[in-house]
């Protein structure tokens, strides 16, 4: 188990993770801004100039740039275990417990003070859930519920997944929970394992979960689903970003040292990357193959 | 305009700010929101601001919700108000301020009363009662 410090190991939000997640994630402004469903209204038309065109392609990307920030990723957050009197006389006077929020507009949430009187007489601090309860009840949040969702139980993701629908469990998981709470990081844990199991990366492609996913998938080193899928669409640079970040993340393994040594570019990295650290190997060699066949008739023709 | 305000202007003789409950809600569903008010005011009446809320019935997860905007009971405590006794037990229950005695004393007799063994045989007779 290695001591690595900050520079050894990167972070999710480092620059160059961010850059390499974010040239991966892709930008189809179909996909990105296809209709969410509002209240209905006849659709507009307008009359534009080239330049105009371009003035509003030029927004619209800026626009999808803001929508595919990607949500951080955190570690799952220590319980809250604090006591702040111990008053054992008070034991039977009351039956259910008090819950105090303090209720400054003025403070940011994570420090606010929520305490519980217990029956028995002990004043302690909230636990995370009826902080996040009590903080809905007072200051509600657009798109959060007090009680969290059914849907976010393990049984009824399920029904979610079979639906194809990974992206709004998503979104909605972003609006319901904390980046840092235990649920946000299962619910999101489960959806990457479903994707990765069923091979369905496209989902969410040029949405801003897919740098998550990608995260995942590469601490756990579970991407040959994903080289795969990416060499089946013909992505080579998105493969030789994913390759980099596994180096990156996994500096001691055979393949980054081989790169390192020989400054691999392109078809010969992935080849690399292959033999030495992919459990799916014939696929991807399949893959690859397909590809060069592919690229051979296109350029021959 | 000044002749909608004679209603609105009452002067007072004396009284002082106070904070304490206001109950509001519907008939078996009582719900009390915490109000800086002056003290010769009605109970449900005009008062100067609210500071707090405090629901008394058990929500569905067996708690009792209470908010109290701490910043601006200081500012109200500084002001020189001063607190009903139910606002005490609250504050001190919520430790805010030190816990009130009667909170203490009650929860000593409560145990005393619990305590008594068997309770005192029924006598048919008044006991020690007045005779006529």
């Amino acid at each position: 188990p290695p001591a690595e410090g900050e520079a050894a190991k990167p972070s999710f939000a480092d620059e160059a993770v961010q850059n390499l997640l974010y040239k991966m994630t892709g930008l189809n402004l179909q996909k990105v801004f296809r209709p969410v469903k509002k209240e209905l209204k006849p659709p507009t038309y307008k009359l534009m100039t080239e330049a105009q065109l371009e003035e509003a392609t030029r927004k619209a990307i800026e626009e999808a740039k803001e929508k595919l920030i990607m949500p951080p990723v955190l570690k799952e957050r220590e319980p809250i275990d604090d006591v702040l009197a111990e008053d054992k006389f008070l034991e039977g006077t009351e039956t259910t417990k008090y819950v105090f929020t303090d209720l400054t507009y003025s403070i940011p949430h994570r420090e606010r003070f929520i305490v519980v009187r217990e029956p028995n007489g002990v004043l302690r601090k909230a636990t995370w859930e009826e902080r996040d309860r009590m903080i809905q009840i007072f200051f509600p949040k657009e798109g959060r519920r007090v009680i969290p969702p059914v849907v976010f139980k393990d049984e009824h993701l399920v029904n979610v997944f079979q639906q194809d629908r990974h992206e709004d469990i998503l979104n909605m998981c972003i609006a319901q929970f904390e980046p840092d709470s235990p649920d946000y990081i299962r619910v999101h844990h489960r959806t990457y394992d479903d994707i990765e199991k069923h091979a369905k990366y496209d989902l969410l492609r040029s949405t801003r979960h897919f740098g998550g996913m990608v995260w995942y998938l590469v601490n756990r080193k579970k991407t040959d689903g994903l080289l795969i899928d990416m060499i089946h669409r013909d992505l080579l640079d998105d493969t030789t970003s994913l390759i980099t970040l596994y180096h990156m993340l996994h500096p001691e393994c055979q393949s980054a040292k081989a790169a390192e040594e020989g400054k691999l570019q392109g078809v010969d990295l992935i080849k690399v990357f292959v033999k030495t650290e992919s459990q799916k190997e014939g696929y991807i060699q399949l893959a690859l193959q397909a590809y060069e066949e592919a690229m051979a008739t296109s350029t021959a023709s | 305009a000044l002749f909608a305000g004679s209603h609105l202007l009452k002067g007072y003789r004396g009284g002082h700010v106070v904070i304490r409950f206001a109950l509001g809600g519907c008939t078996n569903r009582p719900f009390f929101r915490i109000v800086a008010a002056h003290s010769r005011r009605a109970r449900d009446g005009k008062y100067l601001e609210q500071l707090g809320c405090l629901d008394p019935l058990p929500n569905a997860h067996g708690e009792r919700v209470a908010g109290l905007n701490l910043e601006r009971l200081r500012h109200w405590l500084g002001c020189g108000a001063q607190l009903s006794r139910p606002a005490e037990k609250l504050l001190g229950l919520a430790g805010f301020l030190p816990l009130h005695p009667m909170t203490v004393t009650g929860a000593e007799r409560r145990r005393r009363r619990a305590q008594e063994p068997a309770a005192p045989p029924p006598d048919g007779s008044p006991g020690p009662g007045d005779a006529p």
